[in-house]
């Protein structure tokens, strides 16, 4: 067994759940678990992840209060020379992706990102991670004497982080100047177009939804899921949805992680522009309603009833 | 060379007739009259029309024009020159490219071409079995789950009815009707290479297609010489006359038979559906106003399953199921996959699909026959 | 400004079931039909648009077997001027690293001049999201992944990246540079099939590890797949039955279960 240290994921201020998911992980895994945060306003921010690790490495580093690959790889490979954790842990974020397979280049070590599970077997370390859009699992090894793992999100349950003994190193290391790649802000995305190609999440009607009225519930549980609404081509003809929310072939082709298909009976053409989704939820009064053949779940039933009912659910949980 | 040489453009004396007989020209902005005129002071203007993608191929106005030009083929040089460009709609795209990589479409796995006959035993001529004929199924009927009663109505009829046919199984590709008429040629005849390398070395003597579109391409573009084509209705009316149906269930009900563009107004196949249809006892066959020649197009053809331009208002779908519901029918019958459901999504958007229903012809032959389709 | 587009062709197995070898570690791939991978796609118009809009030269490379340059003759119908090929039937195994060294060789050894890589941001079929940065790394050139938008100046380039939630970053970057594309940056063209037949006779060049100067010792996967197994899932859709409030519950697990919540 080896020592696990997580890579903190911050931003703006805040610890991204991530950092807790890898924390809970390497508690399983190991009695130490160091974590390293590099920023530079840390007093806040060090008191949420210290509590959960034995020892927290703080790297202040004047002007690097958001995330920049370059420093980050400076400073994590002479801190990886140095200390030898047998993995090393980050997110499979925007983050991780574009640090971890580099800073692996730099340490001439195995990286193996996106994974859903890891361990240790016999000196080496293995992970889970999907392939082929989910269709199949892959176990993939590393045998260098330190690994990189990016830890995709959702794959641990933070609840019930151990408090461990917390304590406290800062640690600085020189820096070489990185001109050559500037953060300059972030930018929220435009609320004005919605490209539904580009969702995760899709909450989708259909003529089931029996009236322009009832759209708004739809929207809601969109809202609520963190996705955007879309439809089907005979919600656009009747005008209670405009054309750039239309899923089929006259339409667009989507594939989200999760698609919802409320009252869509799974008319051909429409099957054709979401049977990419890797989770298909349908809810239709028909149970031979095709979009059943498609659909990896199915509720046979009313939408108007469905939604309500799983909308207090959800706002309940919230609480 | 120029389109204005290729298409005698000159030769258009703006009558009009084209214009007046288009089934989208009151619904969209496609003006083929003005693109046979524009077209005469450059391309690059009329390339920028949305509405070239308007058009459904119907072929309207080429039957009707009267120095024998042909606009609707000016249409599909247009989108073939687009195509060249790579500018063309993002749904064509996935057509084409999902026709290419798939064989079909839709973009459906072509392991899974042969789904539609589960549980009804059929010849593979690709797996070393003859037969007489080949039953040509075509794209939709294929994979889509509504349009499968259809092409296994036809087997099973077939069956009944003892002829001795086989199926191309997953190498049948897309037939190209739809993807010549997109403006992809060099496409269109890769196609037409692989099907007919395909028909030539089974050694059939005949086929029969599901789809209009189907027949069109391999009766007309294909060059299959010594080789009938048959569209079904065609090859099933034989059948009846034969006395090779035997029915059992009487069809008590009002019917209107809605012609499909590919097979009344193109290749002049009006009778054999409704003989079909009257041969059935106790159907009771009407007519729309518009049918035969004047048929309303569906909207359906000409690659319009998969690009819309610039449509707005009520489609001609929904103005069909309307008619169909003033002459009081309980069904509306057809002959093409494609008009099959346009017109059912139509009844669906009309809120009148408790009161209509679309049935394919081969659909109430098989009712009529007490035949189970169902898997 | 001249690019280097790095290409993967992929199996498209979207409605397919998919069957492990006899090797227990990669997919039976008889019969599947093969496409370019959908992010490369993205990065390959990006490149031809910039050579539309600044002139230059646009590179196509690929790792792969002869029947894998129908992504490079793609790239050339497209309007790429030279496309290259690595495969050397001694690399049992490859993984990111690997094909990222024998990528930044080819670029080496022929000396490409380049002021941009693009790559896509993964490959939809292992999609590990390594081989850009670490061909950056191996060519000492900094990179930024997941690229929603490009813009370029004389020696810099501005690029808009995406992170979580809707949100992206501003960054500005000196070139030459890597960058990954992500899907959605443009609306990539149509490529017909009479424009790849007229390519059909351009010369692909190709190389293995001699070419390379590399010997099989030094190119050595960090990585390993052990196996492939199918996730446990049921048939066709499992259709939640029970009162409303059970239905809720079950589908609030399954968000769960999803990351969706």
């Amino acid at each position: 067994m080896g020592k696990v240290m997580v890579l903190v994921e911050h931003r703006r201020g805040e610890i991204r759940e991530i950092t807790y998911e890898m924390l809970k992980k390497a508690q399983q895994l190991d009695e130490e678990v160091e974590a390293v945060l590099i920023g530079e306003n840390l007093s806040e921010l060090k008191e949420k992840v210290r509590p959960y690790c034995s020892k927290l490495l703080t790297v202040k580093v004047e002007g690097l209060s958001e995330f920049n690959s370059e420093p980050y790889q400076q400073i994590l490979s002479q801190l990886l020379t140095q200390r030898k954790p047998k993995i090393l842990l980050m997110g499979h974020s925007a983050q991780g992706m574009d640090l971890a397979p580099s800073l692996g280049v730099a340490l001439g070590c195995g990286v193996i990102t996106d994974v859903v599970d890891f361990g240790f077997q016999n000196g080496e370390v293995w992970a889970t991670r999907q392939v082929y859009g989910g269709k199949l699992s892959a176990k993939v090894k590393a045998s260098s004497e330190t690994v990189i793992l990016t830890v995709r999100s959702g794959s641990f349950d933070p609840q019930g982080l151990l408090a461990f003994k917390g304590e406290e190193e800062e640690v600085t290391f020189p820096l070489v100047p990185f001109p050559y790649k500037k953060f300059l802000g972030f930018l929220e995305a435009p609320k004005a177009e919605v490209d539904i190609t580009q969702a995760d999440i899709i909450v989708s009607v259909g003529r089931g939804i029996g009236g322009p009225e009832n759209i708004p519930l739809a929207e809601e549980l969109a809202k609520a899921l963190g996705g955007v609404l879309a439809c089907s081509r005979p919600v656009v003809d009747k005008g209670w949805l405009p054309k750039d929310r239309q899923v089929g072939t006259s339409g667009k082709t989507v594939k989200p992680k999760v698609y919802i298909a409320l009252g869509i009976s799974g008319a051909f053409q429409h099957v054709a522009g979401m049977k990419g989704a890797q989770m298909i939820i349908a809810v239709n009064k028909d149970p031979k309603a095709p979009i059943f053949n498609v659909a990896h779940y199915g509720i046979v039933g009313d939408v108007l009833q469905v939604i309500p009912n799983l909308l207090n659910k959800l706002k309940e949980r919230k609480k | 060379m120029q389109l204005v040489q290729r298409f005698e453009l000159y030769a258009c004396l703006q009558c009009g007739k084209c214009t007046g007989g288009c089934p989208v020209s009151l619904r969209t902005d496609l003006n083929i009259r003005r693109i046979m005129r524009e077209l005469i002071f450059g391309e690059e203007e009329v390339l920028k029309k949305e509405a070239i993608w308007d058009c459904t191929t119907c072929k309207t106005c080429t039957l009707r024009c009267p120095r024998g030009l042909e606009p609707s083929e000016v249409i599909v040089a247009l989108r073939a020159i687009l195509v060249e460009r790579g500018r063309v709609p993002k749904t064509v795209i996935d057509a084409l490219e999902a026709t290419y990589i798939h064989g079909n479409p839709w973009g459906r796995a072509r392991q899974k071409r042969t789904d539609w006959a589960d549980g009804i035993k059929v010849k593979d001529l690709t797996k070393g079995e003859e037969s007489e004929g080949l039953y040509f199924v075509g794209c939709a009927p294929s994979y889509d789950p509504r349009l499968q009663r259809v092409s296994r109505s036809i087997a099973l009829i077939m069956k009944l009815a003892g002829v001795d046919f086989g199926i191309l199984g997953t190498s049948e590709s897309c037939c190209g009707n739809e993807i010549k008429r997109l403006g992809e040629e060099g496409l269109f005849e890769e196609l037409r290479e692989q099907n007919k390398e395909k028909i030539l070395s089974s050694g059939v003597k005949w086929v029969v297609t599901t789809s209009p579109h189907c027949l069109n391409a391999l009766k007309n573009e294909y060059g299959l010489e010594g080789i009938r084509v048959y569209h079904y209705t065609e090859f099933f009316l034989e059948l009846l006359k034969q006395g090779r149906f035997p029915f059992k269930n009487p069809l008590a009900q009002k019917v209107v038979y809605h012609d499909p563009c590919f097979l009344g107004k193109q290749n002049n196949i009006y009778d054999p559906p409704r003989d079909l249809l009257r041969g059935i006892p106790e159907l009771k066959l009407l007519e729309f106003s518009r049918s035969r020649e004047i048929s309303l197009c569906c909207e359906g053809g000409g690659g319009r399953m998969w690009v819309e331009g610039t449509g707005r208002g009520t489609r001609n779908s929904e103005i069909r199921v309307k008619d169909a519901e003033a002459l009081g029918v309980d069904i509306i019958a057809t002959a093409c996959p494609f008009c099959l459901l346009t017109l059912e999504d139509a009844l669906k958007t009309m809120g009148l699909d408790e009161k209509l229903q679309v049935k394919d012809i081969a659909e109430l032959l098989t009712e009529a026959l007490g035949l189970e389709v169902e898997r | 400004m001249n690019v280097i587009v790095c290409l993967k062709r992929v199996p498209d197995v979207a409605e397919i079931d998919l069957q492990v070898d006899a090797s227990g570690k990669s997919i039976k791939t008889e019969g599947l039909p093969y496409v370019l991978n959908d992010w490369d796609n993205y990065a390959l118009e990006e490149a031809i648009r910039i050579k539309e809009k600044t002139g230059g030269k646009v590179y196509a490379l690929t790792v792969g077997k002869e029947v894998d340059e129908e992504v490079l003759r793609r790239a050339l119908a497209l309007g790429a001027d030279e496309a290259f090929r690595v495969w050397d039937p001694s690399v049992s195994e490859m993984d990111p690293y690997v094909i990222a060294l024998l990528l930044s060789r080819t670029i080496k050894e022929n000396e490409i001049p380049f002021d941009l890589i693009l790559t896509g941001v993964q490959a939809q079929d292992d999609g590990y999201a390594q081989v850009g940065p670490i061909l950056a790394e191996l060519l000492s050139i900094p990179h930024v992944t997941l690229v929603t938008r490009l813009e370029l100046y004389e020696k810099k380039a501005r690029v808009k990246r995406e992170l979580e939630g809707g949100l992206e970053e501003e960054l500005e970057v000196e070139l030459p540079a890597l960058f990954t594309i992500q899907s959605g940056i443009n609306e990539p063209r149509y490529v017909s099939i009479l424009g790849i037949k007229r390519v059909a006779k351009k010369e692909i060049r190709v190389f293995d590890l001699g070419a390379l100067k590399l010997d099989p010792g030094e190119v050595l996967p960090k990585i390993k797949v052990e196996e492939l197994f199918p996730p446990p899932v049921g048939e066709g859709a499992e259709i939640l039955k029970g009162s409303l409030d059970e239905i809720s519950e079950k589908l609030l697990e399954i968000f769960e279960k999803g990351g969706v919540i």
